[in-house]
């Protein structure tokens, strides 16, 4: 059902920048897996880490100009993710209610977020920080890990291998939460619109401090 | 391990090196660092050694980042079980490249010069001394006078004292296993170039067994060497099976009857070594300074410069100066061929007193062959090289940066400065 009152919660630079992210991220993920069990034969984990490559080639640029177009909206989103306040921890007490959503089918109350709830800013938090590291050490460990000291190029291999379990693991939680909440979904990937009641209800805060109702024609 | 090794004779380890699968990342780091390519499998695909092209130098050893590559051959028990026969005299043979790096391993600072601490440590233990600087000095007087005839062939047609074939110059040095094993493998036209000299750890192994044997009153096959060196690649020299000069002078000139055995039995690394200081629980930082009472132990400072790049060239010069001019040189630093530049040349005049006659020597020093090496290798296939004696060491800076020095977080990978890599195949 599309409700008659939308509100926009992702723009396209976002979007595009989401799009760049998943078709990046999603192939970095899965050759990760694979470079790190190494199941495959010579050629195959060649064609595994060129696409790995490739792929991180993607996110870095993607990366790099979001951050040059939309600094603005970088700068906001990073102002978001790590304000804290004692809602966030409330909010971790019943984990947003969703596991007693999920499991026990019940309504538990949950403190009102803004934009983002404490789980997102957690997550956004992750890919922020673990994101800088995969690019940084990603590159290193591709173009110098022989003639960077050997002991840097150990630490940030253990850096890039933390960095991206926690990412990945991070990305099956999102993508489950993504599909559950799927007029947020369609939002990121179709029109950045989600419903005002969902809003509403989601992210009262925001709605309550930032939303502005536009005139209508 | 590659069974059906083609470039081995019988006896020798076929590949000191090899690479755990399970550690290796597959990052492509060794290939950069490997002389020969010896490294195989693809970017991203775990790696393995082809033995066959394989020096042994441990170079990937010390700079994998992540600790793949390791040794195959470990004689750490086998050691201590020797020390532990009472039947047995334990001879280590100990490089000069060893000394200044062993403290690492005992928590002292980089570079600290232990040579007292490892005498006494050495002493605890049960070994034997035997300075290697002390078989340095005689490689560098050979080596000194085997180029004094080639060159004297070559300039004044001066023949071999007994009608002995001369060989061509340039004269390369031939202390270096990994550069011997990188010439027989990769240009075996060039051996007659290599200096008939055997390296020190050799000499030494073979004094031990004959001269040491009367100096310990053991009959040689009771004394067990052991080489104590900074190179992975020795234990492959020790393996050599014509390395047996020893057994051939007891058998043949003493008549004595035994097994066959080899001048040095086992090497250890530097590495090596101090684990097995530690299995006996000798702390080296803490021993007190010891001073052997045996000529072995005597050497001069042309013995202790080996390890370094252009300290064999340095030693030569010095030697070569004496016997061509007659006089002793007054400096005896001869500094052209020190500092880590990835090949290093100079030109000295010399009067040769025999002939009465100035004679001008060109000299190289090469360092790292993975980088620096084929240029001058060129000329000299070429029959174009303005060079009369080069020194060649595989490792970059030579022997103080080998493979079986303690591995050092910072790496050595600076010393070549190895341009950026965007490994792909």
């Amino acid at each position: 059902m599309h409700s008659k009152n939308m509100i926009l919660k992702h723009p396209l630079s976002v979007r595009i920048f989401h799009y760049l992210l998943v078709i990046s991220f999603v192939p970095l993920a899965v050759t990760g897996l694979i470079l790190y069990f190494k199941p495959f034969s010579e050629s195959t984990m060649n064609l595994t880490i060129r696409v790995h490559v490739i792929a991180g080639i993607l996110l870095t640029f993607d990366a790099l100009s979001f951050f040059m177009i939309g600094y603005k909206r970088v700068v906001l989103f990073l102002s978001r993710v790590f304000s804290i306040s004692g809602n966030d921890f409330k909010w971790f007490a019943v984990l947003g209610g969703y596991p007693q959503k999920l499991l026990l089918h019940k309504k538990v109350p949950v403190p009102p977020m803004g934009k983002y709830n404490s789980g997102q800013k957690l997550f956004g938090v992750c890919v922020f920080i673990g994101g800088v590291i995969l690019i940084f050490t990603g590159l290193a460990l591709w173009a110098f890990p022989h003639n960077l000291p050997r002991g840097t190029v150990a630490l940030l291999g253990h850096l890039h291998t933390i960095a991206a379990w926690a990412l990945t693991l991070f990305l099956c939680v999102h993508i489950f939460l993504g599909i559950y909440m799927f007029d947020d979904f369609k939002a990121m990937f179709l029109h950045g619109k989600i419903p005002y009641e969902e809003a509403k209800e989601m992210a009262p805060l925001w709605v309550e401090k930032e939303i502005i109702p536009l005139p209508k024609n | 391990m590659n069974v059906i090794a083609k470039t081995y004779q019988k006896g020798e380890i076929p590949g000191v090196i090899a690479i755990n699968a399970s550690v290796c990342k597959g990052c492509d780091a060794c290939k950069r660092h490997c002389p020969t390519g010896a490294i195989t499998g693809m970017f991203g695909a775990t790696h393995s050694i082809d033995v066959d092209l394989c020096l042994s130098c441990g170079q990937c050893l010390v700079n994998c980042p992540f600790g793949a590559p390791y040794e195959t051959s470990d004689a750490v028990d086998t050691v201590i079980s020797k020390l532990n026969d009472a039947n047995v005299t334990v001879v280590g043979i100990i490089a000069p490249a060893v000394r200044v790096a062993i403290g690492e391993e005992f928590g002292m600072p980089a570079g600290s010069l232990v040579t007292g601490k490892l005498y006494g440590a050495m002493k605890k233990a049960g070994i034997e001394i035997f300075d290697n600087n002390f078989t340095a000095d005689l490689t560098i007087m050979e080596e000194g006078s085997e180029f004094i005839s080639r060159a004297r062939h070559a300039v004044f047609g001066e023949k071999g004292e007994n009608g002995e074939p001369i060989g061509p110059l340039p004269q390369f040095t031939s202390c270096c296993p990994a550069w011997v094993r990188f010439v027989e493998t990769q240009y075996p036209s060039l051996i007659p170039h290599l200096s008939s000299a055997k390296s020190p750890q050799q000499m030494a192994g073979a004094v031990a067994k004959t001269y040491g044997a009367k100096v310990w009153g053991k009959p040689a096959e009771q004394i067990y060497t052991i080489g104590i060196m900074p190179c992975t690649a020795k234990k492959f020299e020790a393996s050599r099976p014509e390395f047996k000069s020893a057994f051939e002078y007891q058998t043949h000139i003493n008549k004595a009857k035994s097994e066959t055995y080899a001048d040095v039995d086992v090497v250890l690394t530097t590495r090596d070594l101090a684990r097995l200081f530690k299995k006996m629980k000798i702390d080296l930082a803490k021993e007190q300074d010891y001073t052997p009472e045996i000529l072995f132990a005597e050497y001069s400072g042309a013995g202790t410069i080996f390890g370094n790049t252009g300290g064999v060239m340095e030693a030569a010069v010095r030697t070569a100066y004496a016997v061509i001019t007659g006089n002793e040189l007054t400096d005896v630093e001869f500094k052209p061929v020190r500092g880590l530049k990835g090949v290093k040349s100079a030109s000295v005049t010399l009067k040769d007193s025999k002939y009465d006659k100035e004679v001008t020597i060109n000299l190289a020093v090469v360092h790292g062959i993975a980088r620096n090496l084929k240029p001058v290798i060129d000329q000299v296939l070429a029959g174009t090289s303005p060079y009369h004696f080069i020194e060649v060491m595989n490792c970059p800076a030579g022997c103080i940066n080998g493979g079986g020095q303690p591995i050092q977080k910072n790496g050595s990978s600076w010393i070549e400065a190895i341009r950026p890599w965007f490994a792909w195949k």
